[in-house]
């Protein structure tokens, strides 16, 4: 392997800032660049000593450069890419086109058809436009005629053979991922089949086809229920996202929006790929053991056709509207109650960027502020983490704590508010600072250790705006005062300028989760007055309801009194059901 | 500007020596009109010699160091055939809090809050976790700390304080995550297809309870690490900026810091109860727009890691669906049918007991029935059908092109080649592995399924909604009843459970 005789793989570096004797070196990615004339950007960094080359290609568009009624889109497109080209895919790419412009002629239609659907759904006739129960007639018949045509073109598809030629020279990792700010394509293969992924790659870039366009659809709706809509606080985040950013186009989920995905067409797919897939909005990343003037020769004659833009690929324009007032949310979930704080920060590349994510250093870990006041501290957290998230075009920066025992989201807030307060009052000592400094300073080695973990920070270096940022996080890092951490919390913390997100664990009737008035109760008498519970939220008769208070009044005094705090829970649920029918009768009027 | 005029010169001179000199659409008559036309040079890799790397420390302990000095970083991980399987019952939770504590609750001179500050004063990372079979306790330090990291490491590995208030800590906040099991149909799922295909009493089956978490206390703690945490049982494997014999040295002198007395040598885990799943349909009611499902039953245990059969299972389990987007349930699911984000199969050989096959996917609730029916349909063919040759080649390529990849880095030979010691798999498995894969044949692929594929013992789980489940799509496509007739044994509604002490809750 010979391992042990390679030469230094990192340049080492020093901080040229002050503060030198305490200054630790830190290292930097040797990174060579160079651009094609279209415009598509190579990062290359080589690893002589490895058996693999990890690669990858980003295009520089992600949900942020969507619009209302496309949302989800890019990443959307992103899974057609897998999807094939005019070689790879097809045993007969022209009855393969053929059938897709039939497709797209019926699914024409079909999109007609739900547009009546829609308007049906607001004149109150049906509950929902896209619910099979509700089809019509003609949305089956153009259903079936639909399918028909999927079974026609499957005859003439070799399935997947983009994962399958990949496989069998082997590639691994083949995937892809999709973020608010951009797109990017990974693969690890063999350093003897390197020209595999240029052959590939390119071709998916110069004659993508776009097939199985519907049935992928579905494919990312249930990405959907799987990641948002099936877990404990998906849907309750993507409400506090769409809250928080009020103009900035990062108020949608990259996954879309469920109703965008019932109608995206593929004439959308084709267009956003024309707009956003062009050479000058791309750049690749090769990570591993290769040549790299071959690797050069390779770019130009496979990614050289690609063609050259005509126009400038469009910028996102919108900027946030500055927020005036503190936004709150107030969720219920079948979740352990939290609290999430997001505030308004920086963009990617902003100078303020390092002092924010010092001040996230000296929050997090076990020796962090968080663990220290309120896990270890007051006791009451389970956990606590902040996280400055720097996007493209705007920063964010997160708070999230979880409940312990009986504390409330609210405590948390107060317990933050303090520890904002004293962040903003008091310089941070200076040891506290310079173990953030070293542990980012250290990790710049460690950054280095594996080749695809590289590669990916490379991609997402270079999307955000500047891979170069790599190499220097150190440097810029320590030249953070404690002057720098205090005026960034100044700045940043206002509460005008935040989202709480204040989350409680469903109450009532959800027989799974023990109400604290209970808990003091054997298991047994616990159970049944739980079970009890159920049975009160199905009672329709308020005078049923209203009898059975009457009854409890009735026995409240023989009651003894560690049994109390379970009664008073009683009564609440029982005057909570109450409330509800009574609000029932209210809305049908 | 001037480095990217600079770089592009040095594209210019790059792109002239290359073979391709012609430019722009005349490039385009270099290019294949497929990509098997291409034709690739042989790919340098041999296999690291694990004996080379074989140190024996003072007491016999095995270790594997991988010298790497490319970067200035040391990797260090001590492993122990020991786990939860060795605690009592009633402590379920001991073990995995004896691992926590001895990264978090202080060691040697060092209170937990000065451990911790002495680690991150050198931005070291430790770690401690005891699992189920296997305990691991690593570092990760910059060569210029490496003394102060190996002191720190070794104090955390021989006399960890087992502070009372971070064990509180631990238990209060392992209890918080304990209130939070059955928010997500992924936690349920593991639990509930746990005790359905092995049974309640079987030393995989524990798991964690308000009660069994109270039950420990810091005394059991010492008594568990001075017990199992010892050389008598050790394997070390490192990978970094070392000079082998130097570290050695190293490490030999630290092991002497390890007491003597009260060792207990931990046996091979055991079997675990026997228990027979019985087939059928199993439902846990959760209010989500998908269903869960895991489908399988159980395998068996390994014997002899060369075993032909063992390979031929493999590429079965390749063809099936655990692999890329090329497998059969990915292909027919996913991709043809878009009932779902990802099909899986996983058809494991116990190492320590009989494991067991799961087919996993998750599909809203309309389209559970569809999937499993197609998941079921492709279990029976696997058993009915030869595989096409070129579908088992694919699947053969993916184990034998990616194996030089398995040893990419010091770090992965010097793991590889010490959890051979750890479960007794002979280094030479790997000088044999692709002779191995390439020797399985579509004829060997259905004689393992027709033997191992057992469609009569199937256990099917869903964790969603089951009155949206049970009637299936509205395309008619299929319903539960259909597909829990082809299982057999009938639909059996689980009960709800307290999520905090596991026991059933009455409807």
């Amino acid at each position: 392997m010979g391992i042990a005789l390679l030469a230094l793989l990192a340049v080492f570096v020093w901080p040229a800032g002050g503060a030198a004797q305490s200054a630790p070196t830190a290292a930097a990615v040797p990174v060579e660049e160079f651009e094609l004339d279209n415009g598509m950007r190579f990062l290359l960094v080589s690893r002589p000593e490895l058996t693999t080359v990890a690669a990858a290609w980003v295009a520089h568009v992600g949900s942020a450069d969507e619009r209302p009624g496309i949302t989800g889109l890019a990443h959307f497109f992103e899974h057609m890419m897998f999807k094939g080209t005019h070689t790879i895919g097809t045993k007969d790419i022209e009855r393969d086109l053929e059938i897709i412009a039939e497709q797209e002629a019926v699914q024409e239609k079909i999109r007609a058809e739900l547009r009546e659907q829609r308007r049906r759904y607001r004149l109150g006739e049906i509950n929902d436009p896209y619910d099979p129960a509700h089809r019509t007639d003609t949305l089956n018949a153009l259903r079936a005629e639909f399918q028909e045509l999927v079974e026609e073109q499957r005859e003439i598809m070799v399935k997947d053979e983009l994962d399958k030629v990949y496989t069998d020279g082997g590639g691994t990792s083949l995937n892809a991922f999709t973020s608010n700010d951009f797109t990017v394509y990974i693969n690890q293969l063999p350093s003897n089949r390197l020209e595999l992924w240029f052959w590939l790659e390119s071709d998916r870039l110069l004659n993508p086809v776009f097939r199985e366009f519907y049935a992928e659809r579905d494919v990312v709706y249930e990405e959907r229920r799987l990641r948002t809509e099936s877990t404990p606080t998906g849907r309750y985040d993507e409400q506090a996202d769409a809250m928080f950013w009020q103009s900035h186009p990062y108020s949608w989920p990259v996954i879309g929006w469920a109703s965008d995905l019932e109608v995206i067409s593929k004439s959308q797919a084709d267009e956003f790929f024309a707009t956003y897939y062009a050479p000058n909005n791309l750049s690749a990343v090769l990570v591993g053991n290769f040549d790299p003037v071959e690797v050069r020769e390779l770019a130009e004659r496979y990614f050289g056709r690609l063609p050259q833009a005509e126009r400038l690929v469009p910028d996102v324009v919108t900027l946030e509207a500055e927020q005036l007032a503190e936004k709150r949310m107030t969720a219920e979930c079948d979740c352990q109650p939290q609290l999430q704080v997001r505030y308004h920060a920086v963009p990617f590349g902003h100078g303020d960027g390092y002092a924010l994510d010092v001040v996230a250093g000296v929050l997090n870990g076990r020796t962090g502020r968080l663990y220290e006041q309120i896990v270890e501290g007051a006791e009451i957290a389970s956990n606590a983490s902040a996280f400055y998230e720097a996007r493209k075009y705007a920063g964010v920066f997160n708070l999230r704590a979880e409940t312990k025992g009986d504390a409330t989201p609210e405590q948390l807030l107060a317990a933050w508010d303090g520890i904002v307060a004293e962040l903003i009052a008091e310089p941070v000592p200076e040891d506290e600072l310079a173990k953030v400094k070293t542990r980012v300073s250290a990790d710049t080695y460690r950054q280095l250790r594996d080749p695809f973990f590289l590669m990916i920070q490379l991609t997402i270096m270079d999307a955000l705006g500047d891979w170069r940022y790599l190499n220097t996080v150190a440097e810029r890092t320590n030249e953070v005062t404690a002057e720098d951490v205090q005026r960034v919390a100044a700045k940043y913390f206002e509460p005008s300028k935040r989202l709480v997100s204040l989350y409680y664990r469903k109450a009532g009737t959800d027989a799974t989760e023990t109400p604290a008035e209970l808990e003091a109760l054997p298991p047994e008498m616990r159970t049944a007055l739980m079970s009890q519970a159920e049975a009160i939220a199905q009672i329709e008769d308020p005078a049923q309801l209203e009898m059975v208070l009457q009854q409890m009044e009735a026995q409240s005094a023989q009651v003894p009194e560690e049994m109390r705090p379970a009664l008073d829970w009683m009564r609440g649920v029982i005057e909570g059901r109450l409330a509800e029918l009574q609000e029932d009768q209210g809305g049908e009027q | 500007m001037s480095v990217r005029v600079l770089v592009r010169v040095l594209a210019l001179v790059a792109f002239c020596l290359g073979p391709a000199s012609s430019a722009g659409a005349q490039g385009d008559a270099e290019i294949v009109a497929h990509p098997s036309e291409l034709t690739y040079g042989p790919l340098d890799f041999e296999l690291p010699d694990a004996d080379g790397f074989r140190r024996e420390l003072a007491g016999g302990v095995p270790a594997y160091l991988v010298p790497d000095r490319s970067l200035p970083l040391v990797d260090i991980t001590v492993r122990f055939r020991i786990g939860s399987w060795l605690e009592p019952v009633d402590q379920t939770g001991l073990a995995s809090l004896t691992g926590e504590l001895m990264r978090t609750g202080g060691a040697g001179e060092l209170e937990a809050k000065a451990f911790d500050e002495a680690v991150e004063a050198v931005a070291g990372n430790f770690s401690a976790f005891i699992g189920s079979t296997s305990a691991g306790m690593s570092m990760n330090c910059l060569t210029t700390v490496l003394d102060e990291c190996l002191d720190l490491f070794f104090s955390m590995l021989t006399e960890p304080r087992f502070d009372g208030d971070r064990l509180d800590l631990a238990k209060e906040n392992e209890l918080e995550s304990l209130k939070q099991r059955n928010d997500d149909p992924v936690s349920v799922a593991g639990r509930e297809g746990q005790w359905l295909l092995y049974g309640p009493d079987h030393v995989d089956s524990r798991f964690v309870t308000a009660a069994s978490l109270e039950a420990v206390g810091r005394d059991d703690l010492v008594a568990f690490h001075r017990r199992y945490v010892h050389p008598g049982h050790m394997v070390v494997a490192a990978a970094g900026d070392f000079d082998s014999d130097e570290l050695a040295a190293k490490l030999s002198a630290l092991l002497g810091r390890f007491g003597k007395e009260g060792r207990d040598q931990a046996p091979w885990p055991p079997q675990g109860a026997a228990y027979e799943p019985a087939p059928g349909v199993y439902v846990a009611q959760q209010d989500i727009p998908q269903g869960r499902v895991q489908i399988g039953h159980r395998t068996f245990q390994r014997e002899d890691w060369g075993h032909p059969d063992h390979f031929a299972l493999s590429m079965m389990d390749g063809v099936l669906g655990n692999g890329g987007f090329t497998t059969r349930l990915m292909k027919r699911i996913r991709s043809d049918e878009g009932l779902a984000y990802g099909a899986y199969s996983n058809f494991r050989i116990g190492s320590y007991w009989p494991s067991n096959l799961s087919i996993t996917f998750q599909s809203k609730s309309e389209t559970v029935a569809f999937a499993a029916k197609i998941a079921l349909e492709e279990v029976d063919r696997m058993r009915m059908e030869l595989v096409p040759e070129d579908e088992l080649q694919t699947v053969k390529a993916a184990a034998i092109e990616t194996f030089p990849s398995n040893f990419e880095s010091a770090a992965a030979i010097a793991s590889i080649f010490a959890q051979d010691e750890f479960l007794g798999r002979p280094h030479d498995y790997w000088r044999t592995y692709r002779a191995n894969v390439e020797a399985v044949t579509p004829a060997d692929v259905k004689r393992v399924a027709e033997r191992h594929l057992l469609p009569d013992r199937l256990v099917m789980l869903i964790v969603g909604d089951w009155e949206e489940i049970e009637p299936g799509d509205a395309d008619g496509r299929a319903t539960m009843a259909e597909v829990a007739g082809k299982i057999g044994g009938g639909v059996t509604m689980l009960p709800e459970r307290d999520p905090v002490t596991l026991e059933t809750v009455s409807q």
